[in-house]
C-alpha cells in the first residue's frame, strides 16, 4: 500500500498500525482536525505513517460489529499538511479505508462489510471517490465494491 | 475543528480525500440504519459472483500473510504450509484437484502442506499466478525464508555438528560438509569428509 507525494510524483509504502498511548500526545485538535482522545475507549484507533519515519499522516478510528461482519469507520483525517490542495502526499484517505476493508476481510472473508455515516453535503463525493453504495442512511463497501477498492490499493 | 469551519475552507472534493465526519445518531436511528443494511446486503449476496468471493478470500489470505511476516518473532504454526492449506481449503478445493491446478504432483503437495519440504520456487510462482496475483511469490518464499532463519538460529547441534570443520588458519582439516535442507524443521548435514 502507497501514499504519493505530490510535488516529486514518488511512490512511499505506507504503513497503517493501532496508536500506542504515547501518540496521543501528539495527537492534538489543531494537527488531526479532531479530539482523539475522547474515542480511545469506544473505537480502536489507527495511525498511517510512512515506512521509516515518525510523523503520522492521518488517523482513523474503527468500530468492529462481529455480530453482523461490519467495520464502521467512525471519524478519520489527514493531518493538517495533507489536506486541501496543498497537501504533501496523496492517497492517505483512500489507503485507511482500504485498510479498513482489509482489516473486515481478513476477520470476515467475502461476507465483510466496512460502513460509514456520512454527512449528507458529502455523499455524493464518497460514493464516486470510494465506490461506496447509500442504504438510507450509511454509506457502505462490501462484496465487488469493497473487492475493487482492495484491488486499487493492494495491487 | 468543526465541519462548518472545514467546509468554509475546503471544497467537497477536498473533504472527503481527507475526512470522515462524526455524524451522531440516535438509538432509534442506528436500529433503522443496521436493520435497512442488513437487508441491503442480502440482497446484493445473491448477486456476488464466483470471481469476487476468490477474490475477497484470498486478499483474505495475503493480508495473514503479511501480518505472519511483520510478526518480530517467528510462530511455528505459521508456515508455507499452513497458508497453503488454508488457501486450499478457503477455495473449497479436493488437494488432488488443486495439485492438478498448478501442475504439481499429490505428493508434492502433501510434503508441502505437512512441512515435510520447502517449496521450489516454481511452485511460489505458480500459486502467484492461481491467486491471480493477489498473493505475490515473494509472499510464500519469504514465509519460507522466516522459518529457515529461524531454524538455523536456533539449532544449536547444528553448530556443534559443523565446529569440526573450522579452523582459525591452526591446522586445516581436510573436510567438505554440504548441508542439505532434506525437511523443515530438521536440519540435516550430509557430509562427505576425509579423515586422515
Amino acid at each position: 500500500m502507497y501514499i504519493i507525494e505530490v510535488c516529486s510524483g514518488v511512490r512511499k509504502e505506507a504503513i497503517i498500525k493501532t496508536v500506542e498511548p504515547s501518540d496521543f500526545a501528539l495527537l492534538t485538535k489543531k494537527q488531526y482536525s479532531f479530539n482523539w482522545k475522547s474515542l480511545k475507549k469506544s473505537t480502536t484507533i489507527y495511525k498511517l505513517t510512512i515506512e521509516g519515519e515518525k510523523d503520522i499522516l492521518g488517523v482513523m478510528a474503527l468500530i468492529d460489529y462481529p455480530e453482523e461482519k461490519r467495520i464502521e469507520i467512525k471519524l478519520l483525517a489527514s493531518s493538517l499538511e495533507n489536506q486541501g490542495r496543498k497537501k504533501k502526499y496523496e492517497r492517505i484517505a483512500g489507503c485507511m479505508i482500504a485498510f479498513a476493508c482489509d482489516l473486515a476481510g481478513k476477520k470476515y472473508h467475502e461476507e465483510a462489510c466496512v460502513s460509514l455515516v456520512p454527512k449528507t453535503t458529502l455523499l455524493n463525493h464518497y460514493k464516486q471517490k470510494y465506490y461506496m453504495a447509500w442504504n438510507g442512511r450509511q454509506l457502505f463497501l462490501e462484496y465487488a465494491s469493497l473487492n475493487k477498492l482492495l484491488n486499487e490499493y493492494f495491487p | 475543528m468543526s465541519y462548518k469551519k472545514l467546509r468554509k475552507r475546503f471544497t467537497p472534493e477536498e473533504l472527503v480525500d481527507g475526512f470522515v465526519f462524526p455524524v451522531k445518531l440516535t438509538a432509534k436511528q442506528k436500529k433503522e440504519a443496521a436493520e435497512q443494511l442488513a437487508e441491503a446486503r442480502k440482497k446484493s449476496r445473491a448477486t456476488m459472483t464466483d470471481e469476487t468471493k476468490f477474490s475477497l478470500r484470498t486478499h483474505g489470505i495475503r493480508s495473514r500473510i503479511t501480518d505472519a511476516l511483520q510478526e518480530d518473532t517467528f510462530n511455528p504454526e505459521h508456515t508455507f504450509g499452513y497458508f497453503l492449506k488454508m488457501y486450499i481449503e478457503l477455495l473449497e478445493k479436493k488437494r488432488k484437484e488443486f495439485a492438478a491446478e498448478i501442475s504439481i504432483e499429490d505428493t508434492l503437495l502433501s510434503q508441502l502442506i505437512n512441512g515435510h519440504r520447502f517449496p521450489p520456487d516454481y511452485v511460489a510462482v505458480r500459486l502467484e499466478l492461481h491467486s491471480d496475483n493477489i498473493i505475490p511469490a515473494t509472499h510464500w518464499l519469504k514465509l519460507v525464508e522466516k522459518q529457515r532463519l529461524h531454524e538455523v538460529e536456533n539449532d544449536e547441534e547444528f553448530r556443534k555438528r559443523e565446529m569440526p570443520f573450522v579452523n582459525h588458519g591452526e591446522e586445516p582439516k581436510k573436510k567438505t560438509s554440504k548441508l542439505v535442507y532434506r525437511k523443515p524443521g530438521k536440519l540435516k548435514q550430509e557430509r562427505t569428509s576425509t579423515h586422515k
